[in-house]
């Protein structure tokens, strides 16, 4: 998330704000002070945009329908209602949020493209209700706000200013966000969803919170604008055109910049307006919207800021070497036996206990009445044939699933009703079998992601505050990683994200911790290594259920081990008590394996 | 009574074409997960060519589907090499965007060609109608319908009996597996979405009978499909017909008993319902996502 502007261009935007902000002082030309105050509309619009699109990854296509709705809120209110069009301006910006939320609320259990569906509904929906709804909207006719009352002489400056002032606002809004836990926990449901709700991040409220703050001040940016322009109709304020020129603008700018959805703005405004004089407006404005935003998506998926940042940082950094082939430290094979598994204290009570648990997918019973327990401070191993529901049973207990019956037990609580991010509160823990790092955040701010704890207060919190970067670092010394903490997660190699998703993990400080097939993929040595930092984690009162295929690792570290199959706990024991095990061998072999003659004997 | 049973009946029929519409979206999504939001622009760019070619030869619409869906289909395999192709890796959200630019730039183009006013090919039987009993039904509905029906029919015989049906099927459940039996899924992809495109050629052909159309006319349609494959579950195309034939009677009864001004709603109401309620839609599945890869 290098995303900041750098030291030398703050000057440049000091300028540009400067110049800007005196424009309407020093020019009285009303063409340029028109479009500046278009410009800010969108600007204001692009950087709520990108506080769902940007930070959290969610596409909108109907961003406008937030500007429409403001500048709505205010004509029905100052023609039913009276009053100075100003009072009315928070209104609708507070409208706005509250009906963004209530999309929130819709959108809870909907990922990508059906969001982005979601949104285009969003956006006719209004335009249909705005026409057709005469009674408050008087429809395809319109509502025209009053007019200005102050002297001429003043011109357009307090549309100009106030939208300026919106403007400062929202992006000083979207500095906080980006450098608090409540820009880290989007970014992380933006980089990987349910990821993020399985390391303690309360996604559905962050996705309320942000698509809120997306709108407040489109909302009230669109009532400025409406009374600006003086006439509010269906057509022209629920147009998609203006959802356009609002994700063109971020997109030209760069997502998840503070600036760039400003600069966009005045860039695509500008276009617009020279499309309107020199070609006409209409079709050439589609067919510029139109190419520019495919070429955009082709040509300059980062946008303007990110490509510069891009360019210098190359030539900063040419010639100096990358930590890419580097070493793991803390690697170097101890020559030592390793001491056997730790027998399960009889008097321990079980930490995590599964009660018949099921679960299908259609007519597959991939878990069909698993029961097992967890004992506290043991190192279980769950062990079974491909397909016999090993990693669905994780996912129960996780809350990445929910049973169709049985009951999860965790420390004393009952917690199959629990969200995901609740379960990792209590203290559970788990890494996937195919690692899930958020491939844009650095190692650091991997680690840093989880959260013990949740409440609104939280969200304000520093993004990464110098404790928690304290501990993370010492948590990847323990995993031999930190050296790579300002590495991206996506240049790791598959290995080296195996350590730092149980650094991640680690950080929630969890009790029990979930691994799945830890060994899976990586090379010999470091699966030593990950087995005597099991051990030793072990050792310091952790407890773990393990997923693996890889049966030495399994037999030398685990106890008890837990064997399922076809969705049932048909064993459990000690290793060798498991080796023997018939059962076991049918499972693994098959029921009607007989060793056959050998050929020829 | 007899109203609400034309109101069924011309309901499903229109729901025909908008199966076979849908069909061809629910299919690009299925096997390549791209969004295409430039279905609603093809289909209206069929349209216009229907109309052309209705008023400077006398075409019958529904015999310009010959000429439309060999045209579509090659139109679609041009863009998707030359623009879809290169971002396949990108994530998901660059397909929608991208889609949605060319939406834009088609409708521009119709406007430069058509105008923006609004258009309908009429042919002769357009004021026709057939008289069942107290029904009537619209000469021009019904074989609309009908010839959507044909046309749907042959794209299932030919993604259930053919190689390339099996490929795409294939493709859409898994890609990786597919490569390794010997399917060019990057192929398959470009013609998967020339098909797509093909059958919105041969939809707007159609549709071009049932609606007054003008440029703009393709975000109307865009919602009414999007609604359609969102309800009837996305990539599935047995879900697109389902969820076609409801959108077709839910929209035909809003008109007789709500107003028809509020018919355009529909699908966005289905949007709202069926993502608070079922988002998966009728007929989708939901997906492992643990071991989803990116």
């Amino acid at each position: 998330m290098t995303e900041t502007l750098r030291r030398p261009s703050t000057a440049l935007v000091a300028a540009a704000v400067l110049f800007v902000g005196l424009f309407p002082v020093f020019s009285d030309d009303l063409y340029y002070q028109n479009m500046f105050i278009l410009s800010m509309v969108f600007a204001v619009g692009a950087v709520g945009l990108n506080i769902i699109t940007g930070y959290a990854g969610y596409v909108s296509l109907g961003q406008g329908a937030f500007i429409g709705l403001g500048a709505y809120t205010l004509g029905i209110c100052v023609t039913d209602i009276g009053g100075s069009p100003w009072v009315w301006v928070p209104v609708a910006g507070l409208l706005s949020a509250a009906m963004a939320a209530l999309l929130g609320v819709v959108a809870m259990r909907t990922r990508g493209h059906a969001f982005v569906i979601l949104t285009i509904a969003f956006l006719f929906l209004l335009q249909l209700l705005a026409t057709n709804w005469d009674s408050l909207t008087n429809g395809t006719g319109g509502i025209t706000p009053p007019l200005p009352t102050w002297s001429v002489e003043y011109q357009n400056w307090p549309f100009y200013y106030s939208l300026m002032g919106v403007l400062a606002v929202s992006l000083l809004m979207s500095w906080w966000i980006r450098r608090t836990k409540f820009g880290m926990g989007l970014i992380a449901i933006r980089e990987d969803e349910d990821k993020a709700a399985t390391v303690g991040v309360s996604t559905p409220t962050y996705k309320i919170f942000a698509f809120a703050a997306s709108a407040v001040f489109v909302g009230m940016a669109g009532a400025i604008y409406g009374f600006y322009i003086a006439f509010i109709d269906p057509l022209g304020m629920f147009n998609i055109l203006l959802s356009v020129q609002i994700i063109l603008s971020l997109l030209l700018g760069g997502r998840a910049t503070l600036w760039g959805p400003v600069l966009g703005a005045f860039i695509v405004e500008w276009l617009n307006e020279t499309s309107n004089n020199e070609f006409g407006g209409g079709n050439a404005r589609l067919l510029i919207f139109g190419g520019l935003l495919t070429l955009v998506v082709l040509l300059l998926p980062q946008g303007v800021i990110p490509t510069a940042q891009s360019w210098i940082e190359r030539l900063r950094t040419r010639g100096k070497a990358g930590l890419a082939g580097e070493r793991l430290s803390g690697i170097e094979l101890r020559e030592r036996e390793a001491p056997p598994p730790a027998p399960p204290d009889a008097s321990s009570t079980p930490l995590l206990q599964v009660k018949g648990l099921e679960k299908s997918f259609g007519g597959v019973h991939a878990v069909d009445g698993a029961s097992f327990a967890v004992p506290e401070g043991s190192i279980t191993a769950l062990i079974g044939p491909n397909g016999s529901g090993k990693t669905t049973v994780f996912n129960l207990i996780g809350g990445t699933m929910t049973p169709q019956a049985g009951e999860v037990w965790f420390d004393g609580e009952r917690i199959d009703g629990r969200k995901p991010w609740q379960r990792a509160h209590l203290g559970l823990g788990r890494t996937f079998q195919i690692t899930r790092l958020f491939p844009q955040m650095t190692v650091l701010e991997n680690v840093v992601a989880p959260l013990r704890e949740f409440h609104v207060g939280l969200l304000n919190a520093d993004a990464v505050s110098g404790r928690e970067a304290q501990r993370a670092e010492e948590l990847l010394e323990f995993v031999g990683m930190r050296k790579y903490r300002d590495v991206r997660a996506a240049a790791l190699s598959y290995g080296q994200q195996k350590l730092v998703e149980l650094a991640q993990i680690l950080m929630l400080d969890p009790k029990l911790i979930l691994l799945d097939e830890p060994a899976g993929g990586i090379n010999p040595t470091l699966i030593e290594r990950l087995g005597e930092m099991i051990r030793e984690l072990g050792a310091r009162g952790k407890t773990f259920l393990i997923v693996e295929h890889n049966m030495p690792f399994v037999l030398g570290l685990c106890n008890p081990v837990l064997v399922l199959a076809r969705g049932k706990t048909i064993a459990s024991g000690s290793p060798d008590e498991i080796q023997r095990d018939q059962r076991v061998l049918d499972a693994y072999l098959g029921e009607d394996f007989r060793l056959e003659q050998p050929v020829g004997a | 009574m007899t109203e609400f049973l034309q109101a069924l009946i011309l309901g499903l029929l229109i729901g025909g074409v908008y199966a076979l519409l849908a069909s061809g979206l629910t299919l690009i999504f299925g096997v390549m997960n791209v969004i295409n939001i430039a279905h609603g622009a093809f289909l209206i760019l069929a349209a216009f060519v229907t109309w052309s070619l209705w008023r400077e030869t006398g075409l019958d619409p529904l015999a310009a589907i010959v000429v439309l869906t060999p045209a579509m289909f090659a139109l679609g395999w041009v863009l998707y090499n030359g623009t879809i192709r290169p971002i396949r890796r990108a994530p998901p959200a660059a397909s929608v965007l991208l889609t949605f630019g060319l939406a834009l730039f088609i409708e521009g183009i119709m406007g430069v060609i058509w105008g923006n006013t609004s258009h309908s090919v009429r042919p002769d039987y357009f004021t026709e109608s057939f008289e069942i009993g107290s029904l009537f039904l619209p000469k021009a509905q019904v074989y609309g319908g009908l010839v959507a029906t044909v046309v749907l029919a042959s794209l299932y015989i030919v993604l259930t009996r053919s190689w390339l049906g099996r490929a795409i099927r294939a493709s859409a459940v898994n890609p990786q597996g597919a490569e390794l039996v010997g399917v060019n899924v990057a192929s398959v992809a470009a013609l998967t979405f020339a098909i797509g495109v093909a059958s919105a050629g041969a939809g707007g052909a159609i549709a071009s009978v049932l609606y007054p159309f003008l440029p703009g006319s393709h975000y109307q349609w865009i919602a009414r499909l999007l609604g359609i494959i969102v309800l009837g579950g996305m990539g599935s195309l047995p879900g697109a017909v389902i969820g076609a034939l409801c959108l077709g009677v839910a929209e035909l009864m809003t008109v007789t008993y709500i107003g028809p001004e509020w018919a355009t709603g529909v699908p966005y109401v289905f949007v709202f319902i069926v993502l608070l309620l079922r988002p998966q839609g009728i007929l989708g599945m939901r997906l492992r996502q643990d071991v989803a890869t990116t």
